[in-house]
């Protein structure tokens, strides 16, 4: 249809619907549970305002007002229609009286913007400015006019707490299938990491387990201690196979009694290796029409696969072996596995939902893999490895933004961050050696920088750029609490779910890692040059921290954090570099009755390199002044750094931009 | 213009090297399904890839069925030397082409589609590409079910050259005998062969060995994801909202924008309802209605275009990862103002506006990548789809269920007040549109409404955005009649369960119509947003509770008002 009429580009029209009589009294919350508003100048305080009667004449100024700030330009754009004109308002918007002095106002934040020297920041609808306040304003006439009892949730102010969504239909019972020492529990701890990061309910039940914990409360009692030897595993013992078999159905009935009532995943951590004990648990979840069922099977044919994962289980102190000597608990430990073996039936029943996998990734079959979910859990399996490796994670040198205390923002390195990045190859190569080592960073020019000078292959990933702070990009966290009070407050009261307007909440980001999080899995020594909240969202996945602590978590600058997948979690090292930094970190303020001074009260091991710390660290005070704090600590100021950073850029010293690799 | 996750000093892409995925199966197993579908998704991830297809290509070199030798697909008794020669000379010539796309045109996966039932045949084909560096993977696609099988053949291997003039049962029993010829010298892929991916059933069930590396595990998910049942997928643009064209601001709809929001509904629902007459009128033997679940981005303007949707209780899920193009340090410029500020990155963003990033900015390329895992579950879901989102977000998911070119991605037109239908066919998709609305904010004069990254900046510039892009708004067949007709029909229901209710209410209550009165207004005029009646009575009670209780004059004015309007 070329032909089709050109539709008018009228100003926007008045709403058909003036008159507001909605009740006034309980403001009705939006039906979705996806969105609420958090903060008092959002939409509780626009429902709060009497909304009756709106005079025309002051809807007409709302509108020429809008028309104003959607015709906005800078005083040197030239007359070609902007895509604003020509998409909403007539051509004439922009000569509209009233429209030059919004423009030069516009034009002078935009001029008054710091001059710094790296891009600058994104002004236009900025915080910063009293733009988004004025946009706010004058929407609000509309917010109250033109929507029906029930509305949808508005917006204004610089962002609202987004909640989470609805996982309640997602129930799957995973149960696992192998013979002992094949890494079920291994892959079932993995599995509920990462099911958890992605903030599903997850929850391992453990059969073993419940049977220790059983043998334990037994021996209390005076009972005497149970026999869990491997005779009690051995399928001729008929009465053994009959407590075995009640302790799995009680594990089970225990795990769909969670599910139904808060779970999405429940794991089923047993050997469940005959087509009998499988078939009793299709049998059981028949019942249960909304839960699904897959299993897992963990098949390992690689003797040293398999001998790794025996010397585990023995050298654990498990209490099945308690006051036993190695060789024997060992020897008992393969008595079992072969009881198992012994009848032990692989997965063959057609039309079950599994995922079988062989020596841990090498081979996997996948049957009837139904829904998101579940294609998402096979896909996680498929990636996993277990050749042994360290993630190294690593924040860029400190950044010009800083150094002033901006968030957000492309900023180049300060000199101390350039000393960062010169001090980072020869620590990288102490700990790697010759091994293998890729380098990844974000398309921000702060991770580049500071991966600059590693002799190493180099990605760079748009998915690890920073959190995006919207319209707060630029701004300093004082100037955050001094124009919009109550959103500063609400985002330290929900700091994971806090969304900035036209930017990202935690959640997000945590959204937007997961491929990255599938493409280390599959990846052997990988280093991350990164920034605080992707580092955070990384760190929280591999040490499993829950979605409330992760935005707290402790990654301060110019400190390597290497991270070694171990079988059961990982293990942590610290390695600070002693260069001075401005502390990034901000705590979540106290309340009165808030127990905890720190909610990161995880242990590290901190191994300083370097015997001492030449100079102290600078602890920024967010809340306080910075030159005054700054000029205690440390002999460079922030115009003395941006200095020294000028003149070493002229002078050629440094290697500004990245893509050249200097070869030492 | 390759479209890696990441960039590599080394400019290599994905690490993969080359990459030949050599099909097996019997005939009319779906293995060209699988093949088109892998391409395409490759494609769109910008690694150079295209399928060979053996058949296609002994058919362009000797013509169809007919004027092949009788004993060209024989496998029980000898064939002829003469035809075993020509058949090893098609194969050679075949596979010379595959390596020419490796190394002179710079390919990197090659889907090598053809039967290769054989072992010994799998083994020369793994020794001929193996020894030269290249990545080889087999993959089976095998069928136990025989009404996949004839439906296959029915619908697909009928039109082909092959049968040309054949009538339909006897081709479908020719092509039978081939597939029974065939069974008896077919040998399945073992793992003793090397890599490979089993799909059974179409994706039923997926077996893999040994494989390893980026592409491969990729490739491996995305077949786990595809589905062949019948379902439609829907696109339409958010609704004008306040500040059109800032990422920050996130502004609300405007008025028009929420009217837009109403009449998409109806037009969706409206073009839902045709479509199943047609498919009645077609003969088709139709269950229950396929659910619809709509997408939207987490943006303000996109979930509130779902929001009378979300309203009349549709399943609505907001993917923050749905967000628009990231315009970086360009936000709130127009093209102009881009241009004098950023002259450089202007000029580099017209050279290549698929690749290109500006400061802090998105390329497509980029927002292809972040869309990655919402093609994957745009591939798994089974029920009906709308999304609702941005243009740049449409142009790609567009682009991938299409097949178009990287480059071509930003030239795709699609106008706000257009509804997309795309339905999956056998080897691509069936792509209309309609157009519902044409009031405020469907574009300029001349229709055009490209803001997003500035793409209108690039078109007219010749061979950089070339005028094949795909242009739904051109194509769009207007259905705005029957979308006001299906709202008109929707308003009237619902006023309808006002009035009852508020019958039930007058009866009940005394008979004092001055209390419900007050709330009338609201609810007849402010019906565009609201689908729900019961919500509204409940609305309704709090003002009798409230202060409206023994209402004054005015309101007794409002009544009158309102009550007409209800008597209509």
């Amino acid at each position: 249809m070329t032909g089709m009429p050109p539709p008018p580009a009228p100003m926007t029209s008045l709403p058909r619907s003036q008159s507001q009589s909605r009740g006034s009294k309980t403001p009705k919350t939006p039906r979705s549970p996806n969105l609420r508003p958090s903060s008092s100048n959002s939409l509780m305080s626009d429902l709060n305002v009497p909304p009756i009667p709106v005079e025309p004449q002051v809807l007409e100024n709302a509108i020429k007002n809008l028309d104003v700030l959607r015709s906005t330009k800078t005083p040197s754009s030239t007359t070609a229609p902007s895509p604003a004109a020509s998409g909403a308002s007539s051509p004439s918007g922009s000569h509209m009286p009233g429209a030059d002095k919004v423009a030069a106002a516009i034009g002078a934040a935009l001029s008054g913007e710091p001059k710094t020297i790296s891009a600058p920041g994104t002004p236009h609808f900025g915080a910063q400015s009293d733009l988004l306040k004025a946009l706010d304003d004058t929407t609000k006439v509309f917010r109250q006019t033109s929507m029906a009892p029930t509305r949808a949730p508005s917006v204004s102010g610089i962002g609202t707490v987004v909640e989470k969504p609805d996982y309640s239909e997602a129930k799957i019972v995973v149960a696992m299938v192998g013979l002992p020492a094949r890494g079920k529990s291994y892959l079932s701890n993995k599995l509920m990491r990462y099911l958890r990061w992605l903030e599903y309910n997850v929850e391992v039940f453990n059969v073993g387990q419940l049977r220790r914990s059983k043998a334990r409360t037994q021996q209390q009692q005076g009972q005497g201690k149970a026999d869990h030897s491997a005779t009690w595993f051995s399928h001729s013992n008929a009465e053994a196979n009959l407590a075995r078999e009640k302790l799995a159905e009680e594990s089970l009935e225990s795990l769909i009694a969670w599910l139904k009532k808060e779970g999405n995943v429940g794991i089923m951590d047993a050997t469940n290796s005959t087509f009998d004990r499988r078939d009793k648990i299709r049998e059981r979840l028949s019942h249960e029409p909304n839960l699904q069922l897959l299993f897992i099977e963990s098949f390992c044919n690689d003797p040293a696969v398999i001998a790794a994962n025996i010397a585990l289980k023995v050298q654990s102190g498990d209490p099945d072996y308690a006051g036993m000597s190695r060789e024997e608990a060992e020897r008992d430990f393969r008595k079992r596995i072969d009881a198992y073996e012994s009848v032990y039936q692989t997965i063959t029943e057609p039309g079950i939902s599994f995922c079988r996998i062989l020596n841990v990734g090498q081979q996997v079959t996948m049957n009837r893999i139904q829904g998101y979910l579940q294609s998402r859990v096979a896909f996680y399996l498929m990636n996993l490895h277990l050749k042994p490796r360290s993630i190294y994670l690593s924040r860029h040198g400190e950044s010009m933004y800083n150094v002033e205390g901006k968030i957000g923002g492309d900023s180049d390195l300060s000199p101390r961050g350039w000393e960062y990045a010169k001090a980072l190859p020869a620590l990288v190569k102490d700990n790697i050696g010759d091994g293998p080592l890729e380098v990844w960073t974000s398309t921000l020019q702060r991770t580049q920088q500071t991966g600059s000078l590693l002799p190493f292959e180099k990605k760079t990933w748009k998915s690890l750029d920073e959190l995006d702070a919207g319209v707060c990009d630029g701004m300093t966290y004082e100037e955050i609490e001094e124009k919009y009070p109550e959103d500063y407050e609400s985002r330290d009261e929900d700091k994971f779910n806090y969304r900035y307007r036209g930017g990202e909440s935690y959640r997000d980001v945590v959204v937007r890692l997961e491929p990255v999080i599938m493409e280390l899995e599959r990846q052997e020594n990988i280093l991350i040059i990164g920034h605080q909240a992707i580092l955070r969202c990384l760190y929280a996945y591999f040490l499993a921290l829950p979605q409330e602590e992760l935005p707290y978590i402790v990654i301060p600058l110019h400190t390597l954090i290497k991270i070694t997948p171990m079988a059961y979690g990982c293990h942590e090292e610290r390695y600070h570099l002693p260069i001075a930094a401005v502390d990034t970190h901000r705590p979540k303020p106290q309340k009165a009755g808030a127990g905890g001074s720190h909610p990161h009260s995880r242990k590290q091991s901190v191994i300083d390199v370097g015997e001492t710390v030449s100079r102290a660290p600078v602890s920024r005070d967010y809340f306080g002044d910075l030159s005054k704090v700054m000029g205690d600590a440390t002999s460079v100021g922030v115009e003395q750094a941006t200095e020294q950073l000028m003149r070493a850029k002229e002078s050629g010293e440094l290697t500004p931009k990245v893509g050249k690799r200097v070869v030492q | 213009m390759a479209a890696p996750l990441y960039v590599t000093q080394s400019g290599r892409l994905w690490h993969a090297g080359l990459i030949l995925i050599v099909t097996v199966g019997l005939p009319a197993r779906g293995k060209t399904h699988l093949s088109r579908a892998l391409e395409r998704y490759l494609r769109w991830l910008g690694v150079k890839t295209r399928v060979y297809s053996l058949g296609d290509y002994r058919r362009k070199v000797l013509g169809g069925a007919k004027s092949v030798p009788a004993d060209y697909f024989q496998t029980k008794s000898p064939r002829s030397e003469a035809t075993n020669a020509l058949r090893r000379k098609i194969k050679a010539e075949l596979e010379d082409q595959i390596w020419d796309f490796f190394t002179v045109q710079g390919g990197q996966v090659v889907i090598y589609d053809a039967n290769n039932g054989n072992v010994k045949a799998r083994r020369e084909c793994l020794d001929k590409f193996g020894s030269r560096g290249v990545h080889v993977i087999f993959l089976e696609s095998i069928c136990d079910k025989e009404d996949i099988i004839t439906a296959n053949i029915r619908s697909v291997k009928l039109s082909s050259p092959d049968y040309a003039g054949w009538s339909a049962d006897k081709a479908v029993a020719d092509y039978w005998s081939r597939i029974r010829d065939q069974e008896g010298v077919y040998d399945t892929v073992t793992a003793e062969e090397g890599p490979f991916i089993k799909v059974m059933n179409v994706g039923e069930r997926i077996e893999v060995n040994r494989i390893e590396g980026y592409l491969q595990s990729r490739c491996c998910f995305f077949l786990m994801n595809i589905h062949t049942k019948p379902r439609t997928i829907y696109f339409a643009r958010s609704g004008q909202s306040l500040i059109e064209h800032s990422y920050k601001a996130d502004s609300d709809l405007s008025p028009a924008g929420w009217e837009y929001a109403e009449r998409l509904k109806a037009a969706v629902i409206a073009r839902r309802k045709a479509l199943r007459e047609d498919r009645k009128a077609a003969g088709e033997q139709l269950g229950e209605e396929n659910p619809l679940l709509i997408w939207t981005s987490a943006r303000r303007r996109a979930y509130h275009t779902a929001w009378p949707f979300v309203h009349s209780g549709y399943k609505v899920e907001q993917k923050p990862i749905m967000s628009e193009i990231n315009p970086g340090v360009w936000d709130g410029l127009s093209s102009a103002e881009a241009m004098e500020r950023y002259p450089d990155e202007w000029e580099r963003f017209l050279a290549d506006p698929y690749a290109h990033r500006a400061p802090r900015a998105e390329s497509y390329h980029d927002l292809s990548v972040r869309l990655e895992p919402c093609i994957f579950e745009l591939e798994r879901v089974q029920q009906d789809l709308l999304i609702i989102g941005h243009a740049s977000v449409i142009r790609c998911l567009l682009a991938y269920l299409v097949g178009l070119p990287p480059n071509e991605v930003p030239a795709v037109e699609m106008a706000r007040g257009d509804l997309v239908e795309v339905t999956p066919a056998s080897y691509g998709v069936m792509t209309r549109a309609f157009h519902f609305w044409s009031g405020e904010g469907r574009g300029d004069a001349s229709g055009r409404n490209l803001y997003e990254n500035f793409a209108e900046g690039t078109t007219g510039k010749g061979t950089v955005l070339p005028d094949s892009g795909v242009n739904f708004t051109q194509d769009a067949q207007n259905m705005e009649a029957q979308a006001v007709e299906e709202e008109e029909k929707e308003k009237e229901i619902k006023a309808e369960i006002v009035k009852t209710a508020l019958q039930k209410r007058l009866s009940i209550g005394g008979g004092d119509g001055s209390r419900s009165a007050p709330t009338l207004p609201g609810v007849i005029e402010g019906d565009r947003e609201s689908d729900d009646g019961e919500e509204v009575i409940r609305e309704d009670e709090d003002d009798i509770e409230g202060e409206t209780i023994g209402g004054s004059t005015a309101e007794d004015s409002k009544r009158g008002r309102a009550m007409s309007i209800l008597e209509i």
